[in-house]
């Protein structure tokens, strides 16, 4: 009916007449959801502040819990005073670098098989790919352990990798079928009557509409491969990614250059952000679209 | 080759799987084919297991862990509860208010989440330690008795639970939200529905692909998950997932570290069955 | 399944995987009478494959010669606890002093990394490997006692003379540490620092003396502090100190014995705000914790932060435990293994070991030798705190203090299975 819908309305929505001043209750109930959402983010930022202030913390000893001063030292430090740090951090990047664009890749197609195409299998391959959701990480973790030593695999880079792509695929089909799921065909059938073969239709029409589901699926993938520790506890061998040195030193004390280094990656996501927006305004970059523009 | 694909139209969706599936194939299936087959076996390290079939160890090990096994499911359900009522208005807000800032949105509920878990769950201990900065300057005021604690508490460990899974929550709701089209809401209110009427009969339905996605990303790893109640609780609060954790790595006891990871995960997938024929949905079993 | 045909299929699964493999070395491999038809694929080939298999007195290559005599290679991976070794001014421990003088001594090369967080995780890491006979990629690594007699029992560790391969150790070492109940004549083992786990309790927070097991592990008197206790997570730790407040000796406890360690722990369990590993130093420091097991080295340390922290061996008794070097099995660079463990028994290196770590020193000769450097120290600063060091009991304890020391059972695997059980029910039941 939505469709039909869809189909059968006129693109115009402005209404007549001088917009009013809308009383103060209407007001105020307007501003709640904002206002809610603005809570939730400063909620979600709270741990971050933290981090962040604490990165600026003048410790005596190994602690780092209780304000004792302002200093910049670990600042000054923060890459030159565990290497192993920095090499934890290069490796989590990667990996979560490599496994994002894989896994959205071979997500997306698998998405795309499953919403647009009949085939036949598709109960097992439902049941396949919702599995390593519903399995718990340390069973990912230790059974993935098993096949690598008795495929004679060293474990290392190479083995988180192929860990994080796995479960990554999963996550990324779940997000892309729920924005693919009411894909309207509509536009496509339209390209097409127009004279565009699938190829070019695929490329100027379906593509755009679902890239920001594609975008959503790959900045999930990437947000659960840099932060994942369970499975790559079991998977990497001696090499360490930045959850797990951080992990090992939360046992004795994590070091102040822990935060900044935590800072660091923070504020990189935010100059992502604030590059996105400048990009958008200036027009470079095109706003997401709904479908029935 | 676009010829060539038109000719074997029917082979196409195969091809768009084989990746993928080949993928899940090696790197999920074997191995943990290979797991359920070690929890019908018995022995210890040093003397090593023999594939006995004791399918005996799955009853013995549900009667033994039902407690945590019931926490585990108690503490997901009011996860997913929290993190949907949290999630839901946020992401409709995002959706339907944010215009220009949607993406600027999106990302910032994603980027704390950028920095390392271990880290946000430290700075948590932090901020809600017995004597810190909350809960000291409560004592100080009187306001709060001295023996007061929320850390080593059920609060404690699903307040870090739902807060490391909002981000999934939110995001899927957002994609399906995003795309419910408007002029379907102008169109209710023309016909004299008011806003919560409009919200009731249009919003929500067209979204529920999006809370399906939503619950199911915040149950199944909420249950699954040990971290926060190892950092954040008491013992008191242990959950299944500490209990494999430990039969794994501290036991060394396989078969049983095996069988209750294969009950968990049955547990949940009953548990996404019974929720699927409740929504009607052919999402998953389409 | 006899021994007969686990070894065939051990033997079977370590030469599929070996690459150089030719058909007559294959066939020697696999024993006389042939191949075992289809042993290859069968489910027990699989598993001993997938690291599960009988392993112990049944093993086949590589074999129980013992290692060392040889000239070391120059190159040495060192695995250890986290702040066990002296750091550089950066605090980066994989550029140690001790580290840096001994490439100067003997021209070995050490890559040092702290990957061993604890006894389990650890050896859950490199268990498969051993299992399966290929190199654990560590030439030396670091567990304690008890993990040790575990591996020794599992042939999970290289042997040696340790009279011709460690010199050092056999002159300089105090005789507690000569010939363990864990490992017989240092077969496979020596140790590295030695600790004592005692209670630790901040005198802030609690308001009297802290001299016996009960005033932590009777309920009577631990309410007091109810939710402000802390245990390890560490089975062998906390069931001691349980059997200690029954006065039963640890190396001699019997079943029963270990089930009443169990109900006292659950008598407790109420009171306890968390069952720790090393993260229990947190909650001492920043007033989580009124008093809680501890480790002796920790309460030392942080006696610089906060000098009122008190540390004792309680009248019913402590646990000494012992870390020790070993070298797992299929280690590349054994010689130099042993070179580094002859090293560190120098007096003058334990010494300067002794004075960054603050555990207990297995050399005795190292106390003069600190006390030499206090002496020598220019600011009042490095003074106080060296003679701190050679002073102190947790780095050099007395007679008296070791007699109430005891040391871990060494338990086979029935029994640890059984602790393991019923501590289990403790921390998660």
């Amino acid at each position: 009916m939505a469709d039909a819908l869809a189909r059968v309305l006129p693109a115009t929505t402005e209404s007549p007449g001088r917009p009013r001043r809308p009383p103060i209750g209407a007001r105020l109930r307007r501003a709640a959801l904002p206002a809610f959402t603005a809570l939730v983010v400063a909620y979600l930022f709270l741990p971050i502040l933290v981090m962040i202030a604490f990165g600026f913390n003048d410790i005596q000893g190994r602690f780092n819990y209780a304000w004792q001063g302002f200093t910049l030292e670990h600042w000054q430090n923060a890459f030159n005073r565990y290497p192993a740090l920095n090499d934890a951090l290069k490796t989590s990047v990667i990996v979560a670098g490599i496994s994002t664009v894989i896994a959205t890749f071979m997500g997306t197609l698998i998405g795309m098989a499953l919403t647009r195409y009949e085939f036949r299998g598709r109960g097992p391959l439902n049941m396949l790919i919702f599995l390593p959701i519903a399995t718990p990480e340390i069973v990912l973790g230790a059974s993935l352990l098993a096949l690598f030593v008795s495929a004679g695999v060293a474990r290392g880079l190479v083995t988180i990798l192929l860990a994080h792509i796995m479960f990554n695929i999963s996550y990324v089909v779940v997000t892309v079928r729920a924005r693919l799921a009411g894909f309207n065909r509509a536009l496509e059938e339209a390209a097409m009557d127009l004279g565009a073969d699938e190829w070019t239709t695929f490329r100027k029409v379906t593509l755009p509409l679902i890239f920001p589901g594609i975008m959503a699926a790959a900045l999930l993938a990437f947000a659960l491969s840099i932060d994942d520790f369970v499975i790559t506890q079991f998977t990497s061998g001696r090499t360490a990614t930045f959850p797990l040195w951080v992990y090992g030193a939360s046992r004795i004390g994590i070091p102040p250059q822990v935060n900044v280094v935590g800072t660091l990656i923070f504020g990189t996501a935010l100059l992502g952000v604030v590059g996105w927006i400048v990009l958008q305004r200036r027009q470079l970059v095109a706003p997401p679209t709904r479908t029935d523009r | 080759m676009s010829g060539w694909l038109r000719q074997h139209r029917a082979l196409v969706p195969y091809l768009f799987l084989v990746p993928g599936g080949l993928w899940l194939i090696i790197f999920f299936l074997v191995p943990v084919l290979a797991m359920a087959a070690v929890s019908l076996q018995e022995g210890t390290l040093g003397t090593g297991f023999r594939l006995t079939f004791n399918f005996g160890v799955f009853p013995d090990t549900i009667t033994r862990w039902d407690g945590q096994l019931i926490r585990s499911l108690q503490y997901g359900l009011i996860v997913t509860l929290l993190a949907l009522l949290i999630g839901y208005p946020m992401a409709y807000t995002i959706a339907f208010r944010g215009g220009r800032y949607k993406s600027i949105l999106l990302l910032l509920v994603i980027m704390p989440f950028f920095t390392s878990f271990i880290i946000r769950t430290i700075s948590w201990k932090f901020i809600l330690a017995d004597d810190g900065v909350v809960l000291g300057s409560l004592k100080d005021l009187g306001w709060v008795d001295a023996g007061f604690r929320i850390l080593a508490t059920p609060a404690a460990v699903i307040a870090g639970i739902t807060y490391n899974f909002l981000p999934f929550v939110v995001l899927p709701l957002y994609v399906a939200l995003e795309k419910i089209d408007h002029r379907l809401i102008e169109a209710a209110t023309d016909l004299y529905a008011s806003r919560l009427q409009a919200f009731l009969r249009v919003t929500l339905p067209l979204s529920l692909p999006g809370v399906f996605a939503a619950t199911l990303l915040a149950f199944i790893p909420a249950v699954g998950d040990y971290i926060n109640a190892e950092l954040l609780g008491s013992p008191g609060e242990t959950m299944i997932g500490n209990v494999i954790q430990r039969l794994y790595l501290v036991n060394n006891d396989y078969p049983q570290a095996s069988a209750l990871s294969l009950i968990l995960m049955i547990g949940i997938l009953l548990s996404v069955f019974a929720y699927t024929r409740l929504l009607r949905g052919q999402e998953l079993t389409g | 399944m006899s021994d007969e045909r686990t070894r065939l299929e051990r033997a079977i699964a370590r030469a599929l995987r070996d690459d150089r493999i030719s058909r007559r070395s294959f066939l020697r491999k696999a024993g006389r009478g042939g191949l075992y038809a289809g042993g290859a694929l069968s489910l027990p080939a699989i598993l001993a494959a997938c690291g599960i298999g009988p392993s112990g007195s049944a093993s086949v290559a590589p074999s129980s010669v013992p290692v060392g005599g040889g000239e070391p290679s120059g190159t040495l991976i060192f695995a250890n606890w986290e702040l066990y070794i002296d750091p550089d001014e950066n605090d980066n421990p994989a550029n140690s002093p001790t580290l840096v003088a001994f490439k100067d001594a003997t021209g070995i090369e050490t890559t040092y990394t702290e990957n061993i967080i604890d006894n389990q995780s650890f050896f859950a890491q490199i268990q498969p490997d051993l299992e399966a006979g290929n190199p654990t990629g560590y030439d030396l690594i670091v567990m304690t006692d008890w993990m040790i007699g575990n591996m020794i029992r599992l042939d999970y560790l290289e042997s040696f003379d340790v009279a011709q391969n460690v010199p050092n150790f056999v002159a300089n070492a105090a005789d507690k540490y000569k010939d363990p109940s864990y490992d017989a004549d240092n077969k496979h083992s020596v140790p590295w620092q030695s600790g004592i786990t005692g209670i630790g309790y901040n005198p802030a927070l609690v308001d009297e003396e802290i001299t016996s097991m009960a005033q932590l592990l009777d309920p009577a008197m631990a309410e007091k502090y109810s939710g402000k206790i802390g245990m390890f997570t560490e089975m062998r730790d906390s069931m001691c100190f349980a059997l200690l407040l029954n006065g039963v000796v640890p190396k001699d406890a019997t079943a029963s014995d270990v089930e009443a360690a169990r109900d006292v722990l659950l008598a407790q369990k109420p009171h306890v705000r968390g069952y720790f590993g090393n993260d229990y130093v947190n909650g001492l420091s920043d007033g989580t914790l009124a008093m809680t097991m501890a480790w002796s080295g920790d309460v030392f340390q942080l006696q610089f932060d906060n000098p009122d922290l008190r540390f004792v061996v309680p009248e019913e008794g402590a646990m000494l435990w012992i870390d020790n070097m070993a070298i797992p099995k299929g280690a590349a660079h054994p010689n130099d293994a042993l070179a580094i463990m002859d090293y560190v028994y120098r007096p003058e290196v334990a010494a300067q070991l002794a004075e960054w770590v603050n555990y207990i020193c297995p050399v005795p000769a190292a106390q003069d030798i600190i006390r030499q450097h206090a002496d020598e120290a220019e600011s009042q600063e490095d003074k106080d705190y060296l003679a701190a060091v050679a002073e102190s009991p947790l780095v050099f304890p007395t007679e008296e203090m070791l007699s109430r020391l005891y040391s871990y059972k060494v338990l086979d695997e029935a029994e640890e299975r059984e602790w393991n059980e019923m501590f289990q029910e403790v921390v998660q039941g």
